[in-house]
């Protein structure tokens, strides 16, 4: 199994984080896709940061709100809860817009990207953002297995080889004058990026020393506004990043 | 108007269902050939902005990470939905034909001789989601997203018919599956290309396995 709890975590059912909606956003709007503010978001996911912190980054970030329907991880890993036999690939996170219902973290990240005006200005910044997601998703999915699976054998070669798999995002930022990952304003994948990067500072302080223009980015996206106050926010600093271990 | 070349080795991998989708509407494009010692030589890994292939070109525009290129692509023709959650759907397929591919990937690279045989007992935990997904679309009689083609179904075809070359059996308890490929496989321009010489000489991967 992808994650063992010795915990039992209770299923919090209908759980909403006060400060992001009120208890009343149970309300259904009409479901027109431009009334963005009263959108009805819902992430159903385990009760750790891994594949929809970036998600929740990005709608904090728009003044969206959401719910949170957290999973307790061995319930579905015990394949017992229904919603796993109807997730189309049998996985977390799902995501709701209304009635409508999506899986695959990055579809939804693109999703809401759309939704937003987060996908670039035309044809070709989509491409290129889709591009440097594309980059993110592969480094980590590399720092997933590592941290996950293969924590204790493989930590310090991953730790060694870092700087070959952050130098291509140095130079990316380096060229793009916005200060972000790709395009003249924030992206999906900067959402997505910096939740990767916090991640390895966790365990790897320095490993941003080298990397001035990462640095640079990381602290820019960290002192927006909304991501700043939702950083800063209990739900946000209660929800590990490891199910079990303390990093 | 736009002048594609896609830039890689010679192999189907990644880029076959950008080579599908290009066949099938029509549109030409040209294909630089990459030979192992001139990628390891390095001027064209440093150009890539994740020193990998494929590359596409597009005029002067570059663009790397084969889903990259299949949404640009995708877009620039019309193929990536038409309307917000179509939009949705197709991305949710391509992300899981991804999470497919990846799991052949490695085991064609890293694995095959003891890999494959459990690769191929597992595969119908896999194939099953498609199965069921594209049964909820018109009973499944069309294609894996809406009411026209779209780069999820290139993606899809792409997968199958590389499993099938794999487990030429896979797909005989996914009715809806096989009948899919047939169905999409006998379109006029896609027939053409999965018959021409150049897709039938390349090899599907670049260690030789399959």
């Amino acid at each position: 199994t992808l994650f063992r709890s010795d915990r039992l975590i209770q299923r919090a059912a209908g759980h909403s984080h006060p400060q992001f909606h009120t208890p009343h956003s149970a309300a259904r709007t009409s479901g027109t896709s431009q009334d963005t503010m009263a959108a009805q978001y819902t992430i159903t996911y385990f009760p750790v940061r891994g594949r929809t912190e970036y998600i929740r980054y990005l709608l904090a970030d728009q003044g969206c709100e959401w719910k949170d329907d957290v999973m307790p991880i061995k319930e579905w890993y015990e394949g017992k809860v229904e919603q796993k036999k109807e997730a189309v690939f049998g996985q977390l996170p799902k995501f709701t817009d209304g009635d409508f219902v999506l899986f695959q973290s990055n579809a939804i990240l693109r999703y809401l990207g759309r939704k937003h005006g987060l996908y670039g200005k035309n044809e070709k910044e989509a491409a290129l953002i889709d591009m440097v997601n594309d980059g993110v998703e592969d480094l980590r999915l590399k720092y997933s297995r590592v941290f996950f699976y293969e924590w204790e054998t493989s930590k310090d070669t991953y730790i060694e080889a870092l700087p070959n798999h952050l130098r291509p995002f140095e130079r990316l930022v380096s060229q793009n004058p916005s200060g972000f990952l790709m395009g003249s304003n924030v992206s999906f994948s900067d959402y997505n990026f910096l939740d990767l990067l916090q991640n390895h500072v966790v365990f790897a302080p320095d490993c941003l020393k080298d990397f001035p223009h990462l640095q640079a980015f990381k602290d820019k996206m960290e002192s927006r506004p909304k991501l700043k106050a939702y950083l800063e926010s209990e739900a946000h600093k209660n929800r590990p990043i490891h199910p079990t271990r303390k990093v | 108007m736009h002048s594609y070349i896609i830039v890689y080795f010679d192999v189907r991998g990644r880029c076959e269902a950008t080579r599908l989708m290009l066949a099938d509407l029509g549109q030409p494009w040209e294909e630089e050939v990459v030979s192992f010692p001139t990628w390891q030589q390095g001027d064209l890994k440093k150009e890539c902005v994740f020193g990998q292939l494929p590359l596409l070109k597009d005029g002067d525009f570059k663009l790397n990470q084969s889903n990259a290129i299949l949404r640009y692509v995708a877009r620039n023709h019309g193929l990536h939905g038409k309307k917000p959650q179509e939009e949705a759907y197709i991305d949710m397929i391509v992300d899981g034909v991804e999470d497919m591919r990846i799991k052949y990937v490695k085991m064609i690279y890293q694995n095959y001789e003891e890999g494959k045989a459990p690769y191929i007992e597992a595969l119908p935990n896999d194939l099953k989601h498609f199965e069921s997904f594209l049964s909820k679309n018109n009973g499944g009689k069309g294609f894996i997203v809406g009411d026209q083609i779209s780069l999820a179904d290139y993606c899809l075809l792409d997968i199958l018919l590389v499993h099938l070359v794999l487990a030429p059996d896979c797909l005989k308890n996914f009715p809806l599956l096989a009948a899919y490929v047939q169905r999409l496989s006998a379109r006029p321009n896609v027939k053409t290309f999965l018959e021409s010489d150049a897709h039938k000489n390349r090899p599907l991967n670049g260690n030789g396995k399959q």
